[in-house]
């Protein structure tokens, strides 16, 4: 049972009420407007192909229905992510195939009908002629002598590298006492936000203006690259986000049918609506964790760390994605690998790697589960090996307080981190000693797993531009209105996909308004409304969403404290604004209710402003996060498998977390819980899978299984709120770090309840059939 | 395409239409009538999001034409509450057991189901009841605490 839940700062959800009467408004729940064509999207069946001929005179000759090619949209120029910076190649993405398909399931036509199973129909009688072409689809394919190259910018088919290492490395790891070395690898996985993708396109040809509605988590990112592709200026295109059905990264990407719905809306002046199904959804909706991570670590005699080399490889797929760009992974698994640990020592080589299989992107972590992986594999190998207790051999290398402000060996500085007070918990709340006690069922071998991890959250301007990412600004804004009554409307320029922005951000404004967090309305997820900042990705709600939202409440209670003073007769800075009025320290009884501070605002009251004061409680305040913020955790999983059929079950979970001052920790709860199942998935179950010829094979959830209730625990958690120094109002972000735990302890568990068996456990999943084998081996003999 | 007349009753309401054999009952639920809180994860009977109830048994709507329903009595979720939430759509929001809310919907379904046959489950009962729903925001931890605390208000 977690703790949050009795937390007097866990109010309710102000957005559960409509969604849990069905009132809520989705992108498939939006009315379409008369004259609506629904569109299909057809995907290439083939990894890679030549395209000779589209022949689609069957289909057009159904009623109302339209084909269109790219021969159709001449002037949609290919989309490039990055910045020509050393180690990008530069490879495009066409919006729509012109002669050549990468992927099963690129964009080959755009099918319009009256109805979306006439445009179903239609799907089917569209011939296209295919040449097909060797493909790539590994990574061992792809990097092979002589592979089929995936684009000619890419030679090698490398799409990112990047190389490093620091200072006095060599020497460094030629005197280690101990050098341990392993290779890790992941399974590539699929998001799945319950909700698949879709848009509806919307283009009033009087007005010149084109509305957009797209399940997206950044509106804000979308209209800027359609304005670009399209040669549409930003202030003639209106994109919003509905309520938006899970995204977890996967809808923080630009996708082409939403530039093909906004460029067949403007050319045929009717409303396109697309809605993926669940195949769509797996073939063209970016896929993730398709990593390698080669490790050597070396350490002192004693267990002390001296630094790692890594060797990284990701599967990028065809293309860049839009707008994280071929390094997301590559780039983000050294830069994540750290984690709580203090070495000097640290050098990588990382590589993103083209093949012919959907384009890779953002997935809650990115790279860090599987590097957490890896990490938290390693430190438990050293123990085996020094015969260590695996928590001794992390506390022996755990920062502590003497080390912040710590500068970690990939340049991401930490202001504070309560790591061994984490793990101490930890131990307490998963009764880690008392785990021999428990192991008493004969026909289970159980095991227990530990993962100290950090989670970075809330990255600015800075440090995409360091990524070469200058498409995401990285800032956010808010803009704050109080209206004459007194109650207020916040304007946050990210959106929510199920995080329950509109409670945490009205407590935040609400800390320095003194008005009641029900009395704020938070409105996100529209251009037309919200001032422009980046989106919701990357744990960055909390820091860079809410730090716009904190500055923009105290300029505003700092002019209701101006006001009040002025009609009270007294100093601004004797104001306190709370529970819906403006009191005076230190005067009993004198005060003045918010509501008439705001009417004298609006020019409402017999009394003006104070001298030099402009009306209105009106401001729109941008915020840029300097520094990263790192949260940190340490889950500890217990699991059992059968020996019997090798299935895995996990017995109890315990989580505790820090991510600085909690602001609804109802809210964080569930966060976390969500991150662990997300992590859970991939280690016990999830995998794409392609035959030889990149054909995908799992394209529905009986193929792709997901975790359901009978495989997920419950939790037990507990929080070490550890203030951050380095944000506003001592926030860190969350909601990655359950995922990027979870994938570590519960790989960690499993290697321990197979101790003693002839098998190393070092990727994900871990299959039953595998487990079986190394029993059965074992104990037949 | 054949046009088939069907008539059926849903949340209390009589409707009588003409909707092509083929169409999904719940896409006749969705654009037809315009009860969209039904909704569509999977499309082909696995996640549980479009489950509604008919005749009193639960079912996903994504597996059923819409010609099927003709007589049935149909509660979707947009039929659950009154002026106040249903006692389990009151303990999903105390319990904090949805996030996106695309899921839940086929939950509470599921859930009301489960407490008529079962007024006082078991965790175990629990999970075993509702595992044919996917949830890919809540990790269900809070949607098991919320259904023991629905099962509480509805046998108070």
């Amino acid at each position: 049972m977690s703790m949050g839940h009795n937390d007097p700062r866990s109010v309710p959800r102000k957005e559960d009420a409509r969604l849990l009467r069905g009132q809520a408004r989705f992108l498939d729940d939006i009315e379409p407007p008369a004259g609506t064509l629904h569109a299909i999207f057809l995907r290439s069946p083939h990894a890679h192909a030549r395209i000779l001929g589209i022949d689609a005179s069957a289909a057009h000759a159904l009623p109302g229905v339209l084909v269109l090619t790219a021969e159709d949209f001449p002037h949609l120029a290919p989309l490039s992510p990055d910045l020509p910076l050393a180690g990008f190649a530069p490879v495009p993405r066409p919006i729509i195939c012109t002669d050549t398909v990468r992927f099963v399931g690129d964009l080959v036509a755009l099918i319009l009908a009256p109805d979306a199973y006439i445009a179903e129909d239609a799907a089917e009688l569209v011939l296209v002629d295919y040449d097909p072409l060797p493909a790539v689809v590994t990574l061992e394919d792809a990097l092979a002598d002589g592979a089929a190259e995936v684009h000619p910018q890419a030679p090698g088919n490398l799409l990112f590298q990047n190389r490093t290492a620091t200072e006095g490395f060599d020497a460094a790891f030629a005197a280690a006492a101990h050098v341990f070395r392993e290779d890790f690898s992941a399974s590539r996985v699929a998001t799945v936000s319950l909700e698949p993708r879709g848009c509806l396109a919307r283009h009033d040809a009087g007005l010149g203006e084109t509305t957009l509605f797209s399940s997206t988590q950044v509106p804000h990112l979308l209209r800027n690259t359609i304005s670009t592709a399209l040669g549409i200026p930003e202030s003639a295109l209106r994109v919003v986000a509905p309520d938006v059905g899970g995204g977890f990264g996967m809808k923080a990407s630009v996708y082409p049918e939403e530039l093909l719905a906004v460029a067949a809306a403007r050319k045929l002046n009717r409303p396109i609506k697309w809605v993926g199904d669940r195949q769509d959804d797996f073939l063209a909706s970016s896929h993730a964790r398709d990593m390698r991570f080669g490790v050597e670590m070396a350490m002192e005699a004693d267990g002390t760390l001296i630094g790692f080399r890594l060797d990284v490889l990701a599967n990028a797929g065809a293309y860049p994605g839009i707008p994280f760009g071929s390094s997301i992974e590559a780039g983000g698994g050294p830069r994540t690998f750290p984690g709580p640990y203090r070495f000097k020592h640290y050098a990588f080589r990382t590589r993103a790697v083209a093949t012919h299989t959907t384009p890779s992107g953002p997935y809650r972590g990115v790279a860090a589960p599987v590097g957490f992986m890896a990490l938290e594999g390693m430190m438990d190998r050293a123990a085996a090996a020094l015969g260590l207790d695996r928590a001794e051999i992390r506390r022996r290398n755990l920062l502590v307080d003497a080390d912040y402000p710590f500068i970690n060996a990939s340049g991401i500085r930490y202001d504070n981190g309560p790591h061994h007070a984490l793990l101490a918990r930890a131990l307490e709340l998963s009764d880690y000693r008392g785990f021999a006690t428990r192991d008493t069922d004969p026909d289970r071998l159980r095991g227990i797993g530990i993962a100290c991890i950090t989670e970075q959250t809330g990255q600015g301007s800075a440090r995409y531009r360091a990524r070469g990412l200058l498409r995401i600004p990285g800032i956010e804004a808010a803009r704050l209105k109080v209206e004459p009554d007194g109650s207020a409307v916040l304007f946050v320029s990210q959106t929510t996909q199920g995080q329950g922005h509109l409670t945490t951000f009205a407590q935040m404004a609400a800390e320095s308004l003194g008005i009641a967090p029900e009395h704020i309305t938070v409105q996100e997820g529209d251009t037309a409304l919200t001032p422009y900042g980046s989106g919701t990705f990357a744990s960055r709600g909390v820091v860079a969403g809410g730090g716009a939202v904190i500055t923009a409440a105290e300029t505003i209670a700092a002019k209701m404290k101006r006001i009040a003073g002025h009609i009270m007769e007294a100093d601004p800075a004797d104001i306190i604004l709370r529970d819906g009025v403006a009191e005076v320290n230190g005067v009993p009884g004198l005060s003045i209710s918010i509501e008439e501070i705001a009417r004298a605002a609006h020019a409402m009251r017999p009394i003006g402003m104070p001298p030099g004061e402009t009306f209105g409680l009106d401001t729109t305040q941008h915020w840029d996060q300097p520094v990263s913020s790192v949260s940190a955790a340490c889950h500890v999983a217990e699991i059992s498998i059968q020996r019997r059929t090798g299935q895995i079950r996990v017995e109890r979970y315990a989580i505790t977390h820090d991510c600085g001052r909690m602001i609804n920790p109802m809210i964080v709860d569930g966060q976390t819980h969500g991150a662990v199942l997300q992590g859970l998935g991939p280690v016990l179950m999830e995998r794409l899978l392609h035959d030889s010829e990149g054909q995908l094979m799992t394209t529905t959830l009986l193929d792709y299984t997901l975790p359901t209730m009978l495989d997920m625990p419950d939790i037990a958690m507990d929080h070490i709120e550890t203030p951050a120094l380095d944000t506003l109002g001592g926030v860190k972000g969350v909601a990655e770090g359950g995922t990027i735990g979870a994938v570590p302890a519960l790989v960690n568990a499993i290697a321990h309840a197979m101790r003693g068996y002839d098998i190393n456990i070092r990727a994900i999943p871990v299959r039953p059939e595998t487990l079986l084998r190394a029993i059965s081996t074992k104990d037949s003999r | 395409m054949t046009d088939t007349q069907i008539t059926l009753t849903v949340n209390g309401q009589r409707h009588s239409r003409r909707v092509p054999t083929r169409m999904l009952l719940s896409d006749f639920l969705r654009h037809e009538l315009r009860l969209t809180g039904t909704h569509i994860g999977c499309g082909h009977g696995v996640c549980g999001a479009c489950t509604i109830e008919i005749d009193g048994a639960t079912v996903r709507s994504c597996l059923m034409l819409a010609v099927q329903a003709e007589g049935a009595a149909i509660t979707t979720v947009e039929g659950l509450a009154g002026e106040a939430l249903h006692p389990v759509q009151q303990a999903f929001h105390e319990h904090h057991a949805l996030q996106c809310g695309y899921c839940t919907p086929g939950f509470l379904a599921a859930t009301i189901e489960l407490l008529r046959e079962n007024p006082d489950p078991s965790e175990a009962e629990i999970r075993e009841a509702l595992h044919g729903n996917l949830c890919r925001c809540t990790g269900y931890v809070n949607i098991v605490h919320a259904v023991k605390r629905a099962a509480e208000l509805m046998r108070a």
